[in-house]
Formats: C-alpha cells, sequence, structure tokens
C-alpha cells in the first residue's frame, strides 16, 4: 500500500454497460496544469475558485481557422459572432477585432453590441421579440433585420412609412433538411407557402425590400450533409422570387449550429470521432452554393453568413472547480463535491464535458460522481468519470465550457464566479469579476415599511 | 468474524472464481467466465491478493490492519462488506 492517503476500505465496482468503451470514461489525457501557458494555480490564487479561464490565442486561432474553411471555398463571407454564445465583452471585441460581426437576438444584446462600438450595418438582427423601439433604433441605425414573423414584419412596415424611407429586410426561413428535427417555430415555413406569402408581402409594399434570406436549422449538427441541402433549399427559395421578378437577394445567412469537441449526453463516441472536421461543413456548404449559382456571374451571388457560436468560443474556455468534500455513495459508488455545479455550467445537464485533472493524484481510479455545490439533485456535473480518490482541495478543469454558460449561468444559492482571460503574451486579467453581496442585490428594492427591523424584531 | 462471511469466501475459492479474476496492479479486473470487468480500488486489490494467499478472512483482515495501520475492527466490517460483494458479483 504505497502512496495511501488516507484509509479507504476495499471496494469493487462492476463497469456498466452503457458506457462507451471508448475514451469517454477515462480522465481525458489525464492532467493539465496550466492553460493557455499560465499555471492554474496562479490563476486561483489570484481570482479564487471556481474560476472561468479563456484563452485569446485560442479565441482568435478558431474563428480564423473556422472562417477561413468557409472563406477559402467562397468569394464573399461574413461571420455573425452570436452574442448568446458567450456575450462577455471582451470575448465579443476580440472577435469583432478579427472581423465577426454581431447576431444578436434582442435589444438587450442590440445595445451590448452598439456599446462595444459595433455599427449598425455589421449587426444581424435576429430574435422573436423586437419591440417597435428597438426596431426604430435598429433600422435607423442601418442593422440588418431578420424579420421573423408577420407582426413584425408589419411593424418595420409602419416604421418605415412613418419616416418616408424604404427598409430593407431579410426573412427568416424554415424547412426540413431531412436530416435534422426542423426548428419550425422560427421564421417562415417554406412547405407550407407562408415564406412565400411574406415575400409576396415585402413586394408589395413600397417602403419594403428583400435583400436576405436566413434560416437556422438546429445546434450541434452532426451532418454536414444537413448544411448542404439547406443551401439548396435557400438558393432554390431565392432563385424562385428572382424568377418572378422580386428584387435581387444579396445575402444568404445559414445561421450556426456547427458543433464543437463536446460529448453530447448519449453519444457514446468521444468527441475525436463523433463530431466531423470544420471543413467538411465547409465543402458541403461551398459545394451546394458553387452548383446552385454555376450559371450565374460571380458578382451576383449573394454573400455568404454564417453565425457560429459554440465552434468559435467553447474550448477556448476553460472552467476550473475545487473538490470540497468527498462521500461513498449508498450503491458504492464514489461521489465527489465540487464548488461549481449547474448554476455556473449549465451545459453540464446536456454535455459530458471532458475533465482533467491538474496534477497527477495517486490511487487506483474508479467511476465517480461530480457534484456540484447546490441542494438540488439534478447538480451533477459528471454523472461518471473515472478519477483516482481526490481529496478536499483538488482541482479539476472542464474544457470546453465556453459556449452558453457565462450566458445562461445562473444567479442561484451561490455567486457567479470571476471569469479571467490569459492574454496571447501570457499576461492574465480579469474580464469579469466573481460576483458579491452588493451586485446581487443592487436591482432589489426595500419598501419604507420594511426599512426598520434587523430582523429580530 | 461471522462464518457467513468466511462461507462466500470459501465457496468462491473452491470453485476457482476468485483464483481465475485478472486483475491489473491499476485496479482493472476481468472476470473470463462473463466478460463483466470491474474497477477495484487500491485496498480492494490488496484485499483480494489476501484472500486468495490467505484463503482465510479472519487472517486477511489481520494482515491488512496491519499494513494499514487501521484498527481491526474498521478493517473487519469493511473486509466483510467487500466479501459479500464479491459473492454477489462473481456469483
Ligand atoms: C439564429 C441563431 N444563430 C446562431 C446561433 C448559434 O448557434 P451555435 O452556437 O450552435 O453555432 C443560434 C443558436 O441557437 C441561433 O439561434
Amino acid at each position: 500500500m504505497t502512496a495511501r492517503r488516507a484509509w479507504e476500505p476495499p471496494f469493487i465496482q462492476p463497469h456498466r454497460h452503457d458506457v462507451s468503451p471508448f475514451g469517454r470514461r477515462g480522465v481525458d489525457d489525464d492532467i493539465q496544469g496550466a492553460i493557455a501557458g499560465v499555471d492554474i494555480e496562479t490563476l486561483i490564487d489570484r481570482w479564487g475558485s471556481p474560476l472561468f479561464v479563456a484563452s485569446e490565442g485560442r479565441l482568435r486561432e478558431n474563428v480564423r481557422r473556422i472562417r477561413e474553411a468557409f472563406a477559402s471555398r467562397y468569394p464573399d463571407v461574413v461571420h455573425g459572432w452570436s452574442y448568446k454564445t458567450n456575450y462577455l465583452g471582451a470575448i465579443c471585441r476580440i472577435l469583432h477585432q478579427e472581423g465577426s460581426w454581431a447576431e444578436v437576438v434582442s435589444a438587450f444584446e442590440y445595445e451590448k453590441a452598439r456599446a462595444l462600438g459595433v455599427p449598425g450595418p455589421r449587426i444581424l438582427f435576429n430574435g422573436p421579440h423586437k419591440p417597435r423601439a428597438i426596431l426604430e433604433r435598429a433600422s435607423a441605425e442601418g442593422a440588418r433585420l431578420h424579420v421573423d414573423h408577420l407582426d413584425e414584419l408589419a411593424t418595420i412596415e409602419s416604421i418605415a412609412r412613418d419616416r418616408g424611407t424604404v427598409i430593407p429586410v431579410t426573412l427568416r426561413l424554415n424547412f426540413d433538411t431531412g436530416h435534422t428535427e426542423p426548428w419550425s417555430r422560427f421564421g417562415f415555413n417554406i412547405e407550407s407557402g407562408q415564406a412565400y406569402e411574406a415575400a409576396v408581402r415585402v413586394k408589395a409594399s413600397p417602403h419594403l425590400v428583400l435583400t436576405g434570406l436566413h434560416s437556422h436549422i438546429g445546434t450541434f449538427i452532426l451532418e454536414p450533409r444537413a448544411y448542404g441541402e439547406q443551401v439548396r433549399r435557400m438558393a432554390g427559395f431565392m432563385a424562385e422570387l428572382e424568377g418572378e421578378g422580386h428584387d435581387a437577394i444579396t445575402s444568404l445567412d445559414i445561421g450556426g449550429g456547427l458543433p464543437s469537441r463536446n460529448a453530447l449526453q448519449g453519444i457514446y463516441l468521444p468527441p475525436e470521432q463523433a463530431v466531423p472536421s470544420i471543413d467538411s461543413y465547409a465543402v458541403a456548404v461551398c459545394g451546394a452554393l458553387e452548383r446552385a449559382f454555376a450559371d450565374r456571374p460571380r458578382e451576383r451571388w449573394p454573400t455568404l453568413i454564417f453565425e457560429s457560436g459554440r465552434a468559435v468560443v467553447d474550448d477556448a474556455v476553460s472552467l476550473v472547480a475545487s473538490v470540497v468534500g468527498t462521500k461513498r455513495l449508498p450503491d458504492g459508488r464514489r461521489a465527489v463535491v465540487l464548488d461549481a455545479g449547474v448554476n455556473s455550467m449549465l451545459t453540464a445537464l446536456w454535455y459530458d464535458h471532458p475533465v482533467r485533472l491538474t496534477r497527477p493524484v495517486p490511487g487506483a481510479p474508479e467511476e465517480t460522481v461530480l457534484y456540484g455545490p447546490l441542494c438540488m439533485n439534478i447538480d451533477v456535473m459528471r454523472r461518471q468519470v473515472r478519477l483516482p480518490p481526490l481529496a478536499v482541495g483538488d482541482r479539476l478543469v472542464f474544457n470546453p465550457a465556453g459556449a452558453y454558460n457565462n450566458t445562461q449561468w445562473m444567479q442561484f444559492i451561490e455567486y457567479r464566479p470571476a471569469v479571467a482571460l490569459v492574454g496571447e503574451d501570457g499576461g492574465h486579467s480579469l474580464i469579469r469579476a466573481a460576483e458579491t453581496l452588493e451586485d446581487v442585490c443592487r436591482p432589489e428594492r426595500m419598501p419604507a415599511h420594511l426599512q426598520t427591523g434587523d430582523g429580530t424584531r | 468474524m461471522s462464518t457467513g462471511t468466511q462461507r462466500v469466501l470459501g465457496e468462491l475459492l473452491a470453485v476457482g472464481r476468485l483464483q481465475a479474476f485478472a486483475v491489473s496492479a491499476k485496479g482493472f479486473a476481468f472476470d473470463p467466465r462473463t466478460g463483466q470487468s470491474f474497477s477495484i480500488n487500491e485496498t480492494g486489490v490488496r484485499t483480494l491478493e489476501l484472500l486468495v494467499e490467505t484463503g482465510d478472512v479472519a487472517r486477511a483482515v489481520e494482515r491488512l490492519a496491519a499494513d494499514c495501520e487501521v484498527p481491526a475492527e474498521v478493517v473487519e466490517g469493511a473486509v466483510t462488506a467487500f466479501v459479500h460483494q464479491l459473492g454477489r458479483y462473481l456469483a
């Protein structure tokens, strides 16, 4: 019994057969002591645990590589950064510096993009809820309005009429690609004729002009051919409208949905095997565009816009969490309580995030459950992962953790943790401070009749 | 030591089940009869060795308690549970 940490009763655990025999069960590649070259303990000393850590180098590299996959195969390509995926100001600023436009879906996100200095014409405004006030502002600032329903179209038309102008619009489309579950609640459906009707409404209005088509076929799409089919359907609809004398469509926006190297629950292959390369998506999209537009001159090829979110940011951000307690469950499984749970990393509800230790830990690995700090049964970070016996203070690094966590995280029971950025020069800085009692309580107001008394009566 | 525990061990040894159990030093174990694989922790690997070697629960407990510097009563309870687990999984 060498390297024994503490007495542990002898224990045997059968392996469950619904667990992949491939990589998934191990502590993936075992040990990770640093993030983007910076020692993790140094970061935790500075900003505490749990801590999100973003790598600027990785983020820039990702967006360049993904854009290049498309831009090397099609003449005119724009990436719209999907704000909802991660709208921390520093993250958005880095991506805008790389040339990405902003893709926003609410008044809040629109205002945030403008506050970060993004000009209106470089904002793609999606989303089913755009109140009149924000539509007035966005149209005046030249933002691209992606229309979700007829009531919105009527509001935009009335704004244009009041101003005596013409407002260009993009119609959001939905249809069945045959490869993915159709997201039919957004935009106008092609098969039922709604999309065609909407286009006719636009054409009939002296205050509107249709310049673009948009669709978003879903998220974490593991089948590149779904995008080929999407492009084919969109180009077909475009040709139909043009054939009937509608104005020229100048942009096709294929939305987001490219998968990141994360492990979706229920998919037993590890991400390296389950997730196709970005190039295979670009080949499907650009090949379909080329086939669709083969007989029109290049200057009439529409701009290709894509709104990739998770593929750009997911693996550029890690979450470091610390062990605060260990236990043996009644069924014999080993369990660990961490200081970060689904309150900080909501995506643990649908991903088995790859997790690594920050240093070697002696002892035989065993199937272990990782719990968060909440007093809720669903607060599970990993339902099963093979780990050596951990002790209080040991750290775990979850990566990818950059998509939909710094936006969907909850201030529930615990404070939201800090987010640090490791720069390309290895310098590190805070991009969002850990929440304090003051932050959480700032919007609250105490009615006059409750203002006295300290709770002891 | 309960005679029940010694009986479970005796039965597993008599049919060669424990001896046939392939256990790596890392705690990966494989039952060639059923194809079922297991994880065994470090104490478990050592306990299994002692059970096969001595064929006797009480002696295994004694040796383990000495090795681990833990009171024999603590070790006895844990080894009893372990032997019953083995009995269940390998039966
Ligand atoms: C309209 C639109 N564009 C882009 C995205 C980004 O998706 P992803 O992160 O899967 O690339 C979404 C996500 O739901 C979306 O609804």
